[in-house]
């Protein structure tokens, strides 16, 4: 099947699904209270968008996502990579990590309520905490998957330790740590928001449970919309740049 | 059965292994990878390194590059003891897969001399040149991926080339290919060879390669790893295709695949 006709039934079955949506409720099948029409959440969220208030709690899980990042990137991927290479400290600390990356993050959440508050602070430490697991144990893979006789070619022609670092392991590991890094930013973005639902004073989440909890539909679907379109076009630009620098992946 | 060689008797040898052991620990006690082996390599001869698995070439090999310290003895290059590898004297040729594939054909040739950090017009005039000698001259941008085997194991021959190293150890550089390649690649090694005159370690495990490239066969045995008999190949060079078809050929192969067989069995 061509691309062009995956890509029009693709959009065929979404726009069938819109149809079907606008429809139920148009013709009274299902209470507009219960779920607005579609065309009524399209508008809403073009209103929310355009809404100062939205904008500045929008910049406050913006904020506080990037900052999760920005932390937990060069901490997982540090931690991973000395994991992974040191057998030693490895074999010690590699199954905490592995184990704790199958706990369910968010019963720890009231700990972090207790511990920092409900700021922005807590926020972005939730963040770190949801995404450290998933990012270390992708960076101990992408260390152990660098074949040896990349090692020993190196070695074999003089490169320093500090050269076999920069100029083996890493790009090695690029297009691996590339992958831990989409996956960190998912996981960041999934705690900030959860975080931000559970209890807040500012973000996205917080906007998101207030619409919920005051049954403002219109609204709450919107910004589902809004954060789901959101998540959508950061993950599938970092798996861009994961395909651009991975081409010589077999 | 121990073959001791004597120092040769014009000069110093280019490459000496002196009573080198390699033991290593296991859960059953020791394991003797290399038991005792010395031998030289004189200067221009392409001698071949020939064995069954598990009888310690390539555990040899990596302590004739510097990889690997021997547990006693000494490898010697030009009568000077080796402890890391020296890749200005010493060129390694590996397998394909050890080609960077993030690398294009000439940055992984210029890749030594980039770790030296030669000036980037020489390393890439160089490298050009050792890819034009293996016939690669219209494949310099293409990443591994895009090459065959047989073109890639051309690049990593290349790259072992580049720094014009007295001594190449190739470390069963053809063991991944099939045989047609093999046989072509084999040809135009033994070309580059007379042209350039190094000395070559050749490891394998194919005993018609050995017997058709070599000046010289030390054939290995296992457990432990101990040279068993060196054997020479006085047949006339250049080698071409027909002498493989001759009696002598034939027994020179023979010899090493029985010496391999008996001691196997024991």
């Amino acid at each position: 099947m061509s691309r062009s006709r995956q890509l029009a039934i693709q959009l065929g079955i979404v726009v069938a699904l819109l149809l079907a949506w606008e429809m139920i409720v148009q013709t009274g099948v299902v209470d507009a209270r219960l779920l607005p029409p579609f065309s009524e959440v399209i508008t809403r969220f073009w209103a929310i968008l355009r809404d100062p208030e939205v904008l500045r709690h929008l910049g406050v899980t913006t904020s506080e996502v990037l900052l999760s990042f920005v932390i937990v990137t060069p901490l997982g991927i540090g931690l991973g990579l000395l994991l992974g290479e040191n057998d030693y400290i490895g074999k010690a600390f590699k199954s905490f990590f592995f184990f704790m990356a199958s706990v369910p993050k968010s019963v720890f959440l009231p700990l972090f309520i207790l511990t920092l508050g409900i700021g922005f602070a807590q926020k972005v430490a939730f963040g770190v905490f949801q995404a450290i697991f998933v990012l270390v144990i992708s960076s101990i893979a992408a260390a152990e998957s660098i074949p040896p006789d990349f090692v020993k070619m190196g070695r074999a022609f003089g490169a320093t330790r500090r050269q076999q670092y920069q100029l083996i392991y890493l790009p090695a590991m690029l297009p691996v740590i590339v992958e831990g890094l989409r996956l960190g930013m998912i996981f960041s973005i999934t705690g900030v928001l959860f975080a931000e639902m559970y209890v807040s004073r500012a973000g996205l989440g917080h906007l998101i449970a207030n619409w919920g909890s005051r049954f403002e539909l219109a609204n709450l679907l919107a910004g589902i919309l809004l954060a789901t379109l959101l998540s959508i076009f950061i993950n599938e630009t970092l798996r861009y740049f994961e395909r651009r620098l991975g081409a010589w992946r077999i | 059965m121990q073959v001791n060689e004597p120092t040769a008797q014009r000069g110093v040898a280019d490459l000496r292994v002196e009573a080198v052991s390699q033991v290593f620990g296991s859960v059953r006690g020791p394991v003797h990878a290399v038991d005792n082996v010395t031998f030289d390599v004189a200067a221009g001869r392409f001698v071949g390194l020939v064995g069954p698995s598990g009888c310690g070439k390539s555990s040899l090999l990596l302590m004739m590059a510097g990889l690997l310290a021997p547990t006693s003895g000494q490898v010697l290059v030009c009568g000077r003891a080796i402890t890391k590898p020296e890749p200005t004297e010493i060129g390694v040729v590996f397998q394909e897969s050890s080609l960077l594939p993030w690398k294009t054909a000439l940055e992984n040739v210029e890749f030594p001399l980039a770790l030296r950090g030669v000036d980037r017009d020489v390393r890439r005039s160089s490298a050009l040149k050792m890819l034009e000698l293996v016939g690669l001259k219209d494949f310099v941008d293409r990443r591994p991926h895009e090459l065959s085997g047989g073109m890639k194991q051309r690049v990593a021959v290349a790259r072992g080339f580049c720094q014009d190293p007295r001594i190449l150890l190739m470390d069963e550089p053809f063991a991944a290919l099939d045989e047609q390649t093999r046989m072509t690649l084999g040809d135009e090694l033994l070309q580059i060879w007379e042209q350039h005159k190094k000395t070559v370690v050749f490891v394998t495990h194919g005993l018609t390669e050995a017997v058709y490239l070599c000046d010289e066969v030390l054939v290995m045995g296992a457990r432990p790893g101990r040279i068993l008999k060196k054997i020479a190949i006085d047949l006339p060079r250049p080698r071409t295709y027909e002498v493989m078809a001759t009696e002598r050929f034939g027994r020179l192969r023979d010899e090493i695949w029985q010496l391999i067989r008996t001691t196997t069995r024991t």
